[in-house]
């Protein structure tokens, strides 16, 4: 499964490609959503580490509208608990991840992300 | 019958070509029988874990091999994040984590410049702050408890490459099927070496915290255990 969360943090590395090549766009994907066990404080932990414009964009792309396009001064519970399904209840099963800059695809496969280039690809 | 010993290798073709030979096709084929083999932690790298906060650790897992990666997904009846890719390749925001771990993977790499991109790939993987890494690679040094028994005849200064077999059972019939894996079994002083020349290359300063550099990397922990040798990095910047 790539959970939001992950997706958060890949970027796309084919050579090159050094600017705009995240977030890697969601096409095609199957989603499955799985009940995880709320934790506010592991929640305030990652908050500062999310790159917050890019998971609005990419839960927009798995079909969750709930998160505010600018990340609120006050984490309320209604908050967290829309924080916490986008990132740790949504699984991406299969599907393709492409870089909006160059429109490489990295496949999603049994909910494996595929990042592995080809030898002329790597930077 | 006595089982197959290490023997000296010689990097005979291209070395990514030799890689996916002696290493990664031979991981992908062994790899439920090798995972049934592993129990637990080495203690240096259990200690490094639970030193981390416990309940607020996001952890990714990052292999080439797929049938390994569709093992640890799920091993122990625990879900996991895994994601396939190479050791010498950056596929995540640069400095994302605060943590990383690199467990019996450089020693499988061909050259000493790709073992020292390993080294650099993980150090960027890290925050410049406060980023630690934890890397534990194969000795030419062996416990007298591994039973391993290594060709000592042309002990060379830059470590020893050879071929460490795996035995893999055949259920169906009395009979077993060897692999021989490509090991670069690391000489002392050399991973320490090797952590000095990628930071060099990346523009870190070694040693503790200090205004006279930008950024840098501290050695935390070098040691030796358990036939392997290992160091833990602190990343710094002013
Ligand atoms: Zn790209």
């Amino acid at each position: 499964m790539v959970r939001l969360i992950t997706h958060n943090i890949l970027a796309c590395h084919v050579k090159g490609c050094t600017s705009n090549n995240f977030p890697l766009q969601l096409q095609g994907v199957q989603i499955e959503l799985r009940e995880a066990e709320f934790n506010p404080e592991f929640l305030k932990t990652f908050l500062p580490k999310i790159e917050w414009k890019a998971l609005v964009d990419t839960a927009k792309e798995a079909r969750d509208t709930s998160l505010p396009l600018e990340q609120p001064e006050m984490l309320d519970d209604e908050f967290l608990k829309n924080l916490h399904h986008v990132l740790l209840e949504i699984h991406i099963e299969e599907g393709t991840m492409i870089c909006p800059n160059c429109k490489h695809n990295y496949p999603i496969s049994n909910g494996i992300p595929n990042m592995l280039l080809a030898e002329h690809e790597v930077g | 019958m006595a089982p197959p010993s290490v023997t000296s290798a010689t990097i005979s073709k291209e070395p990514g070509v030799y890689e996916d030979e002696f290493v990664h096709d031979i991981y992908e084929r062994i790899a439920p029988h090798f995972s049934s083999t592993r129990y637990k932690p080495w203690p240096v790298i259990a200690s490094f874990l639970s030193n981390l906060p416990a309940g607020r650790v996001w952890t990714i897992g990052l292999d080439k091999s797929l049938n390994l990666l569709k093992i640890a997904k799920n091993a122990g009846g625990v879900s996991r994040e895994v994601v396939r890719a190479n050791v010498l390749d950056q596929p995540w925001r640069e400095g994302a984590f605060d943590y990383a771990i690199s467990i019996a993977t450089i020693h499988h790499l061909a050259t000493h410049e790709r073992r020292k991109q390993a080294v650099k790939r993980l150090l960027q993987s890290v925050s410049p702050n406060h980023g630690r890494v934890l890397i534990y690679v194969w000795a030419v040094e062996q416990d007298d408890l591994s039973k391993r028994e290594i060709p000592v005849d042309e002990l060379q200064p830059g470590g020893k490459d050879v071929f460490v077999p795996w035995v893999l059972p055949d259920p169906n019939a009395d009979k077993t099927q060897v692999f021989n894996r490509y090991y670069h079994m690391f000489a002392k002083g050399e991973l320490t070496q090797l952590v000095s020349e990628a930071s060099e290359e990346m523009g870190l300063q070694v040693g503790t915290k200090n205004s006279d550099a930008q950024t840098g990397i501290e050695l935390k922990q070098d040691g030796w255990e358990r036939s392997n040798y290992y160091v833990e990095l602190h990343r710094w910047s002013i």
